[in-house]
């Protein structure tokens, strides 16, 4: 038999068959080895939990095309093809567009988008009702829903304008003939009155008719049946405008003005006793033609389905999916695209970099705001969690110590007798040594284990999800262990090596 | 020829001289018995002769070698190499077997050999008890183990500390006839004991008083 296999011998019959302290010793190893393994792994593990727990905050990141380009899905779908698979928590594409609600005079900023993703990129958004799920859905804001009134299974209709182009009134060429014209402007106390004109063969007015109902009866309100005011327009051009030079006003029982509008100029005489209401028509026809007149409003009815509750300015807009946002306004068009992205604040800079030199003409935008709060809240969760991990290191250094140094008490003859028969110091101290790291290894393997057990409860009581077993947590949990028993065996060893071997003589 | 020679040696504790002058002559192969009333310096003698203290006056000669002013570390290499200590209270690590026990004398001298452990065991008459625990062996059996552990590595001088101050009768017998057979193989034996019984098996008797030797006796009737 070798020297070493005497040793191990030796050490294995001291802690099997010395139990109870050894246990002691053991259990106050294995606890802490336990514990540091459990904090370990929630050390690791509690960013990449908490992060996932953190993107309910919102969108971390914006997309948003450079200046001069368009953001497409297609494209989108390109940029995101840029950020790992699991980093990825959700990317909503948004497009705003104001539609109107002709039958209320109301327009609301409209967007279209994902709810699947929006689920994920905005999960404090709470629906009265439900996401839409079908075509010609739609999700309206509270405030939009408490002023028109609309609530879960109401319709309403909202008709796209084809955006004012930028072109001057020159556009006038293109007018096809029989094109309809529709606008509207603010009349007497801000009611709105609506316009829609037909236009002839020669481009000229053909028919109008005035929707004056928001005014006073007895007076804008006769702008809408007062044939004579309205005659004037018919067969004039537009641009128009009022009349500068009157003193008196056509109307039903005026037969004309003095000084009335030269026949076949620019100019109409207002409705008198409705000035400001025959100003609101002349605006309203105006705005009408200077809309592209050849892009035609497009009206779609939409069934509500829920309202949406978020305390922010969400409430403020109406929402459908993008698919039909895109046959409403006929465009593949995004605005922005809100990103919830699982990374720290280092990984998603270099996201950010990276997408922006991706030549996709897209650039991302960190939100600063939620990206600083969850790495503050992160990295004070980290210390609070380093901090308990080595204050119960240090327990268990005292308690293995403690343990230690009473079993040399106990063992004081035992160290004498092996002193008397040659032992040498170094003997003593390795002989020592060796049970320290014998119990560090058991300690260690035991507290590996417990501590992922620990570690799991923890996670799914505190996080509410499940954490995988780091493998290499159990070299690491047994290499800490046994560097804490062997350290906490330094002071015990120190007063072994001290014993007597004469005090076995002594017949103590 | 002498393994031992202690030449005037004293040990002072402060006022108290535990041994005051005291000469000492033990050839090899000789069986000496110190005898003396508690107080009388015995174990102080035994720490000295066996390496385990050192003398305040005077030199020790262990097999003509100086070992009065030893550093502890080379005190322990020589007690290791040419002492076997058998021990009142028996002393064996109590969670190692019979036969482990006696492999750790060998552990710290040389090599652990179970074999020859084993044998050792045979010599004292506890092959079959090998196994067992201290606590699972009588006093008797639990000092031959001792004595077993004691001549495993074939040592020079084997120091015995009231071997039987524990033991019954029949155990004393089995004890003697243990340190008969190694006397006759040549082994110097020092027995320090108070009971005139196991003195008497000794060749010689040395009467310590007050740390002084106050008589020596040879055994007349010894029988080899």
């Amino acid at each position: 038999m070798t020297k070493r296999r005497m040793f191990l011998r030796m050490i294995t019959a001291s802690l099997l068959r010395r139990r109870s302290r050894m246990l002691i010793a053991l259990l106050s190893i294995g606890i802490g080895a336990t514990i540091l393994a459990g904090m370990v792994t929630i050390y690791y593990d509690v960013p990449r939990q908490m992060r996932s727990q953190m993107r309910s905050y919102g969108a971390n990141m914006l997309l948003m095309p450079d200046e001069g380009e368009t953001l497409t899905t297609e494209k989108l779908d390109g940029v995101l093809a840029l950020l790992p698979e699991e980093a990825l928590v959700g990317a909503t594409p948004y497009r705003y567009v104001r539609l109107d609600m002709t039958s209320r005079q109301q327009s609301f900023t409209s967007a279209g988008t994902d709810f699947e993703q929006v689920k994920k990129t905005s999960p404090y958004f709470s629906v009265d009702g439900r996401y839409p799920e079908g075509t010609r859905e739609v999700l309206v804001g509270k405030e939009i829903a408490e002023t028109i009134g609309v609530k879960e299974g109401s319709t309403m209709e909202l008709t796209y304008q084809p955006s004012v182009s930028s072109a001057s009134g020159e556009a006038s060429a293109d007018w096809i003939p029989g094109a309809k014209l529709s606008g509207s402007a603010e009349g007497w106390s801000g009611g709105t009155m609506t316009v829609t004109a037909t236009l002839g063969e020669d481009g000229a007015i053909a028919e109008i008719a005035v929707d004056a109902s928001t005014q006073t009866e007895e007076f804008g309100g006769r702008t809408q049946t007062d044939q004579a005011f309205l005659s004037q327009f018919i067969g004039r051009k537009l641009p128009l405008r009022l009349n500068p030079d009157a003193d008196e006003m056509v109307g039903a029982g005026v037969a004309s003005a003095k000084n009335s509008a030269p026949e076949g100029s620019d100019q109409v005489d207002a409705l008198s006793g409705a000035t400001v209401s025959s100003a609101a028509i002349v605006n309203a026809l105006n705005s009408a033609r200077n809309a592209d007149a050849t892009a035609k409003p497009n009206t779609v009815k939409y069934t509500v389905t829920g309202i949406l509750v978020t305390g922010g300015e969400e409430e403020g807009y109406v929402f459908m999916s993008l698919g039909d946002m895109q046959s409403l306004t006929g465009e593949d068009k995004l605005d922005v695209a809100e990103l919830s992205v699982s990374a720290e604040e280092e990984q998603l800079n270099a996201y950010a970099e990276q997408i922006g030199q991706s030549g996709q003409g897209v650039k991302a935008r960190l939100v600063k705001r939620v990206t600083k709060s969850e790495t503050a809240v992160l990295g004070k969760l980290q210390a609070l969690v380093f901090l308990v991990t080595v204050v119960v290191l240090l327990l268990t250094m005292i308690c293995v110590s403690t343990t230690m140094m009473a079993v040399v008490s106990e063992r004081r003859r035992e160290i004498g007798l092996r002193k008397a028969l040659g032992a040498s110091d170094n003997s003593i101290r390795v002989e020592f040594l060796g049970e320290g790291v014998f119990l560090g290894i058991l300690g260690g393997v035991l507290g590996a284990l417990l501590g992922f057990v620990f570690a799991q409860v923890v996670s799914v009581n505190v996080f509410g999800s499940s954490i995988t077993f780091q493998p290499l947590l159990l070299p690491a949990a047994v290499i800490v262990s046994v560097l804490i028993a062997a350290a906490s065996c330094l002071m015990p060893i120190k007063r072994a090596v001290a014993i007597d071997p004469a005090l076995v003589l002594k017949g103590e | 020829m002498a393994l031992l020679e202690l030449k005037n040696i004293s040990k002072i504790y402060g006022e108290l001289k535990a041994l005051d002058n005291v000469s000492l002559h033990v050839d090899k192969g000789e069986w000496v018995a110190i005898m003396g009333p508690s107080g009388s310096g015995k174990s102080t003698m035994m720490n000295i002769i066996g390496c385990m203290d050192k003398p305040t006056k005077g030199e020790v000669l262990l097999d003509g070698v100086d070992i009065s002013k030893e550093s502890s570390k080379r005190l322990t290499d020589i007690r290791r190499d040419k002492i076997g200590l058998i021990f009142q209270q028996f002393h064996m690590v109590g969670y190692l077997t019979a036969v482990e026990n006696v492999m750790v004398s060998q552990y710290y001298h040389s090599m652990p050999d179970e074999e020859e452990a084993l044998e050792a065991l045979g010599r004292v008459g506890l092959r079959e008890r090998a196994r067992h625990l201290p606590s699972q062996l009588s006093g008797g059996e639990q000092q031959r183990v001792c004595v077993a552990r004691a001549l495993i590595n074939h040592p020079e001088l084997i120091l015995a500390d009231e071997p039987t101050g524990n033991l019954d009768e029949a155990n004393e017998n089995i004890v003697l006839d243990l340190f008969r057979q190694l006397h006759r193989e040549g082994t110097t034996l020092i027995v320090v004991t108070h009971d005139p019984e196991v003195a008497e098996a000794a060749q010689r008797t040395i009467v310590l008083e007050h740390g002084r030797v106050a008589r020596e006796i040879v055994n007349e009737n010894f029988v080899d």
